[in-house]
């Protein structure tokens, strides 16, 4: 069985515990208006274009060596997913691992399920980073922990911003709660949307499991991507540092 | 009432301010900070020159124009430190050393006409007429060797000989074995010589500090004043007996040291000075404030390359109480400073996790990490046990020394591998078959050339040193030297010595893509390569074809592995190469900051880089080698790359700003060195930079006079950069190389 993989960054400090590589799956059901990750929604391998790259050689056909025509998708195998995990497994120790990203990675299910497999055996430690609106209990229950974005509270608003209504996600926090797996919530903070942030936080808080609730602040790191794939996407406000100060109190970390 | 932490405060703002005066008065310097002070005004130096030549060479020119530097500096007393003395100039500058030399000196009349006469940048240096080596000359230039031939200093003192001694000490030894050895009269005149002059030094700042006593108002300054009085007045002739004497008598002999030939060597700074701290608490005389105090101040003095930790013969943890202070001392001060924790399988973590901690919190490139396990077992290959190998301590910008003991010439002996490439590449160009194992066979031909000429410049100088520029201040901390009456390039217990590699990963890279392309995939034919490196990438097109080939430390890449077969091949020509006299060669993968300078002499190589630009940077990859830049990536290829005889391929490497005390760096950067060095990694020199902050203070340097950068193995105020090297760390920092 193959997988269609985004990317594979290596060295990812920020995502989760320790020293970990991030494996980005293509193909999201989510469509969030602020998305920075946009190549890794289609679900079929797609070419990115940069302009500003490009050489003007006329051979596009003959292969882009400039940076210029990017393809977004590759399809891998488990094992070769693991050859590329396993070469920071020297990093892993102490809490690091592989955490699988996206995209949706259990919009891959059984793919997913054969890459933590192969993972586990070779003593890496595994997280997902998921949507939630997906849940497969045995994928989760061999985990070291989970992340999930809740990233609006009103379900309406939530529809209009990321696709899809928020239920069968807030249910799926509480079904994850009862699993006794750690999770790591999120919410990247848009400042021209009331994302209803004191709800979140007080339903989270509610959830025994939640280590910890972080808000990320929106970047634009997505807007050049969509540009890329042709596509146009809102461009909303960095908050400010005041902002993101205030907003901190409703973070928390167990 | 002014506090320890008032006066610190003070003492950085000078250092501040003699930073700018210095950048005015030098120029830009891409160099270690040194600790140097302005020039004043009236600051000169008229030189002897003892050879027809124009310049000075040996026992008596040395001697003689040491004493006359020396002499004209003028006593540094800071009424806010503890410990007086600083160096403004030193004596190579007036052989023509253009390297080294500021803009004050180079501007002097006197100065121009003695450059205007150099036809080569080291050429009056050494002493060519008497011991000329015309013949090795060419093969030296084709290979772009950094000979070392008329390199001094690199080697380290044992300052427990020192310590035991003190000046006056070195003068009744002078004396003993001048007496056992009448016929050395012209080496011992010549350190005593030198001697007398410290102390003469030593007598200025006495002067200097009566001087200033009676105009002193504030009574704890003129306490401080009065004490550091009574401590140079005890080690003006006298072995240090106190812990703030041990610093003050290293501060003047470092000091000496700098002003001969720059020697930066420290010690093992936690073990000889803590017999002096438990003395001085067991007896009531320090406490742990004054001690952080001495030794902020040591430190600022002077950027000597000090170790902290480390490992006995017995695998004993060796870190103390003094250990923590010295990295609370550096923090408390926080200038360039050089420091090197050991680190070893028994190592206290709460030691390193501290150490790590002060990296992320001062962003200022220090403390640096060495890893016991790959050097000491690295070197016990060459035949040393186990104990000298642990006393190979890190005393450079990239090397190890054992002090008193080895004559390493670490760090002034590279090969340009790079340009050994471009040579294979001229000789295969009108070969018919053409592929990168025939290029591989040329290439190792060349190399074992490169290697025989590195070898007889080395074993020219070591032969003639003592003939051009005799160590005569370090010799006095050295082993055998004062015992049989010669220099220490003569008699050092170990002569093994380093030579670098310069360029590997350019030359990985160009072979990776050469195979990749040219014969794997078959883009590219080997007409159209030679074509493109002829007309220096005429055709984008190419380039980027050769560009965007896999690279070195991407992981798993044909690079990568072709940079493994480049290391056994540089391992195996310096270690085949026979040297007389017990001396022998060890391997190193380390540039320094010659990039610029090295890739100026290579013409367009496969790997896509134009003629004339930077060569990469140690055992550094390229620029761009992966995407996320991942330091994991960097850290596995570098490990994979070490020589494995006790000399360096460190790893240089920048953090994302965003690695913070708050969001777990401590824990990330520890767990990250504990896995370079798990697999075998020698050094890593880490830099924690706000990339904002970078980018601003590239643009006007002049508002960042404190950023600290390191720059290779040593850190250097970013602002005294040149605005091209400056470019490159921001490069680096940027693109993760």
């Amino acid at each position: 069985m193959t997988g269609l993989i985004a990317d594979i960054q290596r060295a990812s400090l920020h995502d989760g515990n320790g020293i970990r590589t991030t494996v980005f799956f293509k193909g999201c059901p989510l469509s969030c208006k602020w998305c920075h990750n946009p190549e890794c929604i289609g679900t079929a391998p797609e070419e990115l274009f940069y302009p500003d790259k490009c050489i003007g050689c006329g051979m596009c056909k003959d292969g882009c060596y400039s940076g210029a025509r990017v393809i977004c998708g590759q399809e891998m195998t488990a094992e070769d997913v693991l050859s590329e995990v396993k070469l920071d497994i020297t990093y892993y120790t102490g809490g690091g691992g592989v955490t699988f990203s996206g995209g949706e990675p259990l919009m891959q299910q059984e793919f997913l399920r054969e890459a933590i497999d192969l993972c586990k055996k070779a003593g890496i430690g595994c997280a997902v980073e998921t949507s939630l609106l997906y849940f497969d209990e045995d994928i989760f229950k061999t985990l070291d922990f989970v992340m999930a974005d809740l990233k609006i509270w009103n379900s309406g608003l939530h529809r209009e911003y990321v696709g899809v209504s928020n239920e069968i996600i807030k249910e799926n926090f509480k079904r994850l709660n009862t699993l006794g797996i750690p999770i790591i919530a999120r919410t990247p903070v848009i400042s021209e949307i009331d994302q209803g942030i004191p709800e979140i936080s007080a339903f989270l808080k509610t959830l025994d499991n939640v280590i910890k609730y972080e808000l990320l602040p929106y970047h634009p790191l997505g807007i050049s991507k969509a540009q890329a794939l042709g596509r146009d996407m809102t461009r909303f406000t960095t908050p400010r540092k005041e902002t993101m100060e205030e907003l901190n109190k409703y973070a928390f970390i167990r | 009432m002014l506090s320890y932490a008032d006066r610190l405060r003070a003492m950085r703002e000078t250092k501040i301010r003699h930073t700018f005066e210095k950048k005015k008065q030098n120029g830009y310097t891409d160099l270690d900070d040194f600790g140097t002070v302005p020039v004043t005004a009236e600051y000169d130096v008229e030189p002897w020159y003892n050879s027809s030549n124009g310049s000075f060479y040996g026992y008596d020119g040395m001697s003689e124009n040491f004493c006359r530097v020396i002499d004209a500096h003028e006593p540094y007393v800071d009424p806010m430190e503890m410990l007086c003395g600083r160096w403004r100039d030193m004596l190579i500058n007036y052989r023509g050393d253009i390297h080294f030399m500021p803009d004050w000196l180079k501007e002097k009349k006197k100065n121009t006409e003695f450059l205007e006469s150099i036809t080569d940048q080291w050429a009056k240096s050494w002493d060519e007429q008497r011991f000329p080596y015309d013949e090795l000359k060419p093969l030296q230039e084709k290979y772009n060797i950094q000979t070392g031939i008329d390199s001094d200093a690199h080697f380290a003192c044992d300052y427990k000989i020192g310590f035991e001694l003190g000046f006056g000490g070195f003068l009744d030894k002078i004396e003993k074995y001048r007496k056992i050895n009448p016929d050395k009269a012209a080496f011992y005149d010549a350190e005593e010589k030198v001697v007398r002059a410290i102390i003469r030094f030593v007598d200025r700042h006495i002067d200097e500090i009566k001087r200033l006593i009676p105009g002193e108002t504030r009574p704890e300054i003129k306490a401080n004043l009065e004490d550091m009085l009574a401590t140079c007045e005890a080690v003006r002739l006298g072995a240090p007996k106190t812990f703030k004497e041990a610093c003050q008598w290293t501060a003047f002999f470092n000091c000496a040291s700098r002003i001969y030939t720059r020697d930066g060597a420290g010690f093992q700074l936690d073990g000889l000075l803590l017999p002096y701290y438990e003395n001085d608490v067991k007896n009531g005389i320090l406490d742990d404030e004054t001690a952080k105090f001495l030794i902020a101040n040591l430190l600022l003095i002077d950027p000597h390359y000090y170790q902290i930790s480390g490992v006995d013969e017995n695998d004993c943890d060796m870190i103390s109480h003094l250990s923590y202070l010295i990295l609370d001392a550096a923090d408390s001060i926080n200038i360039a400073c050089n420091l090197t924790v050991r680190v070893h399988e028994n190592c206290d973590r709460e030691f390193l996790k501290k150490a790590v901690y002060y990296l992320l919190k001062n962003k200022n490139g220090w403390p640096r990490f060495c890893n016991d396990k790959a050097l000491a077992e690295g070197y016990m290959r060459t035949g040393a046990d186990k104990k000298t190998a642990r006393e190979r301590i890190a005393v450079g910008c990239n090397w190890m020394a054992i002090p008193g003991k080895e004559f390493p010439m670490n760090d002034v002996v590279k090969i340009n591998i790079a340009k050994v490439l471009d040579e294979s590449l001229k000789d295969m160009k009108n070969e018919e078959n053409k592929s990168t194992e025939r290029l591989f066979r040329i290439y190792n031909e060349h190399l074992r050339k490169a290697v025989e000429v590195t070898a007889a410049g080395i074993n020219l100088h070591l032969d003639h040193q003592w003939e051009v520029t005799p160590e005569l201040v370090m010799n006095l901390m050295m082993h055998n030297t004062l015992e049989r009456g010669e220099d220490i390039s003569q008699c050092a217990e170990l002569y093994t010595v380093g030579v670098d590699g310069a360029g590997l990963a350019v030359v990985a890279d160009s072979f990776g893509a050469l195979e990749t392309r040219v014969e794997n995939e078959k883009i590219l034919n080997w007409e159209q390569v030679y074509k493109a490196l002829d007309n220096n990438f005429e055709n984008e097109r190419v380039r980027l074809i050769l560009n965007s080939a896999p690279k070195y430390c991407q992981g798993g890449t044909v690079s990568d592995e072709w940079a493994k077969k480049l290391t056994d091949s540089w391992v195996s020509a310096i270690r085949a190469q026979e040297m007389p006299a017990g001396r022998q060669l060890i391997p190193g993968w380390f540039s320094w900051a010659r990039t610029i300078e090295y890739g100026s002499k290579v013409g367009a190589t496969p790997n896509g880089r134009r003629a004339g630009e930077p060569i990469s940077h140690g055992a550094n990859p390229n620029p761009h080698f992966r995407g996320d830049g991942a330091p994991t990536a960097q850290s596995n290829g570098i490990a994979s790359v070490q020589c494995g005889w006790g000399n360096t391929a460190p790893l240089q490497i920048e953090f994302d700003p965003c690695v913070t005390i708050e969001n777990g760096g401590v824990e990330i950067i520890e767990k990250f060195i504990l896995a370079h060095f798990a697999q075998g990694g020698t050094l890593i020199n880490i830099n924690v930079l706000d990339g904002d902050t970078l980018a601003r203070a590239n643009e006007n340097p002049e508002l960042y006079p404190d950023l600290v950068v390191r720059v290779t193995g040593f850190t250097a105020y970013f602002a005294t950069l040149s605005p091209q090297f400056r470019q490159l760390v921001v490069d680096r920092f940027l693109h993760g190389v």
